[in-house]
């Protein structure tokens, strides 16, 4: 008899742990409702990609998962949010721990204007992972060499962040981002200012990164989130229309809204 | 996914994609022509409508490479997911079921051609013709379902490859009661089972086309097996030693 598991590709999603869960988490900004009544298990240790038109919330909800919305006075979060089954909108949560085990990475890299060294230092020094130069510098090491940029910097770890290639300063910000050993890397577009070497190495890295964390990624690019992610939610007017199996989800959708968006027939 | 989705944005996918169906339809017209003649010209002892099946199979070859070259350029350069992958990856396969289906026809008529140069078999063109003719229905409805997204109908079509493999056992028989009456009719029945097999593999070929209407319409080719009744080469009571074959009713 045929065994009909031989035919998966590596994008097949094994069992893995919930790290991420929500239930019913509205967004508002003002009147606005931006997101409906999110409900989603985001699994450890695989890629998970948000994917919709513009203004469907992708990225709003994204920034739930960190709390970066606490920035914006008008915006009102909603419902609940947990991680490790603890509930990151409680009022003892502290939101700068939060976002050191939730890294963020954003569209436009945005190295601080310092050495290249600094910029991955930077969190582990004031989240006091290191006792020491030597270990900060180890820290600095293995980050950089987890962004797969450390061959191409480590013999001018003093020149500054900003003189670097566009590849090269999103590699850099995803170094700052893993530096302090988070667990969840929130990627909010992170290809979409880059090339497409450059693309093709942040994709390598986000492929090599699910060993280690659970990565979600938000793309315009359809073509993006069927190569890096296993797990693909579409987002359409503040709804979470479809989530499921990346292969599913490009090859036989359930919802017709979701089929309509991936075959563009509405943007 | 059974609503119809609305255009593409980009309106030249959608040409792209309805200019390759296109094609597939018009080698589909081909190919039922070419069973009906070539059955006709059996049945008539007509060996230059005979040859004329022969000649016109190169048109469909033909269209089975655009098909492929127009299917190979929709995937590199839309992209397509969902259904529209489903459209790109259907019409690879059914150019490669109408093409198969084409070859089969000019088997026939090549035959034909040697056919008519010997003595006839009462009744066998016949009832090739009437086979011919089934598998030319049952193409025509797996097309019709094709353009109309019609699952039931492709099921439809499914089922009724069970009456050619019938068939197909009947004429088995037949052959052999023939062959067994006087071995100067063995050249004959020969090529005529080579045709009658042609006739019951181009039923399955249409069997595959309408599992690509399945697999188009609902994402996945039906798990349960297509219905077999070609029971001439598991069942030894269609050999002559077992002695049960015993004249030509059935």
């Amino acid at each position: 008899m045929y065994d009909a598991d031989h035919n998966r590709t590596e994008s097949r999603v094994s069992q893995n742990e919930i790290k991420i869960s929500s239930r019913n988490v509205q967004v508002y900004y003002g009147d606005n409702h931006a997101i409906k009544d999110v409900d989603v298990d985001i699994e450890d240790r695989l890629v998970t990609a948000f994917i919709g038109p513009s203004g469907c919330g992708k990225s709003t909800f994204l920034r739930c998962l960190n709390r970066m919305n606490d920035t914006i006075p008008i915006c009102r979060v909603e419902g609940d949010i947990h991680i490790d089954g603890e509930d990151i909108y409680d009022k003892r949560v502290d939101p700068v721990q939060l976002r050191a085990k939730v890294g963020m990475v954003f569209q436009k890299p945005n190295p601080f204007p310092k050495s290249i060294y600094d910029n991955v230092a930077y969190g582990p020094k004031i989240h006091g992972l290191a006792k020491n130069k030597s270990e900060l510098d180890d820290i600095v090491e293995r980050a950089l060499k987890r962004a797969a940029i450390w061959d191409e910097v480590k013999d001018r770890l003093d020149a500054s962040g900003t003189g670097l290639s566009g590849g090269q300063q999103q590699r850099l910000c995803i170094a700052r981002a893993v530096a302090t050993e988070p667990e969840v890397l929130l990627m909010d577009e992170p290809c979409s200012a880059l090339d497409p070497i450059a693309t093709g190495q942040v994709e390598e890295l986000i492929d090599e990164l699910k060993q280690n964390y659970s990565v979600v990624i938000v793309t315009h690019s359809m073509q993006q989130a069927a190569r890096v992610s296993q797990k693909t939610a579409f987002f359409h007017l503040g709804n979470l229309v479809e989530y499921g199996e990346t292969e599913k989800i490009f090859t036989n959708p359930q919802d017709s809204r979701t089929e309509s968006y991936i075959t563009g027939r509405i943007g | 996914m059974s609503q119809e989705l609305s255009k593409h944005i980009v309106s030249s996918f959608d040409r792209d994609l309805e200019g390759i169906q296109a094609h597939i339809m018009k080698m589909g017209g081909l190919v039922e022509t070419a069973i009906r003649d070539a059955a006709k010209s059996l049945e008539t002892r007509d060996e230059e409508l005979a040859e004329d099946v022969r000649r016109r199979d190169a048109s469909v070859d033909e269209l089975e490479r655009v098909i492929n070259d127009e299917a190979a350029r929709v995937i590199a350069l839309r992209a397509p997911a969902a259904s529209d992958l489903r459209v790109a990856l259907s019409v690879l396969r059914m150019s490669n079921n109408l093409e198969r289906i084409g070859d089969l026809a000019k088997n026939m008529a090549k035959r034909t051609g040697v056919l008519v140069q010997l003595q006839p078999i009462d009744g066998a063109a016949a009832s090739l013709r009437r086979m011919a003719r089934e598998v030319e229905l049952m193409l025509k409805d797996a097309l019709d379902c094709y353009i109309q997204r019609d699952a039931e109908l492709a099921r439809d079509v499914i089922e009724r490859d069970r009456d050619v493999d019938q068939m197909y056992n009947t004429a088995f028989r037949e052959f052999l009661t023939f062959m067994l009456e006087d071995p100067r009719n063995i050249t004959a029945c020969m090529h005529l089972h080579f045709i009658a097999k042609n006739v019951e593999r181009m039923g399955d070929h249409v069997t595959g086309i309408a599992e690509q209407v399945i697999f188009l319409t609902e994402g996945s080719i039906p798990a349960d097996k297509r219905p077999k009744a070609d029971a001439t080469s598991t069942d030894a009571r269609f050999s002559p030693e077992v002695g049960e074959v015993s004249g030509t009713e059935d």
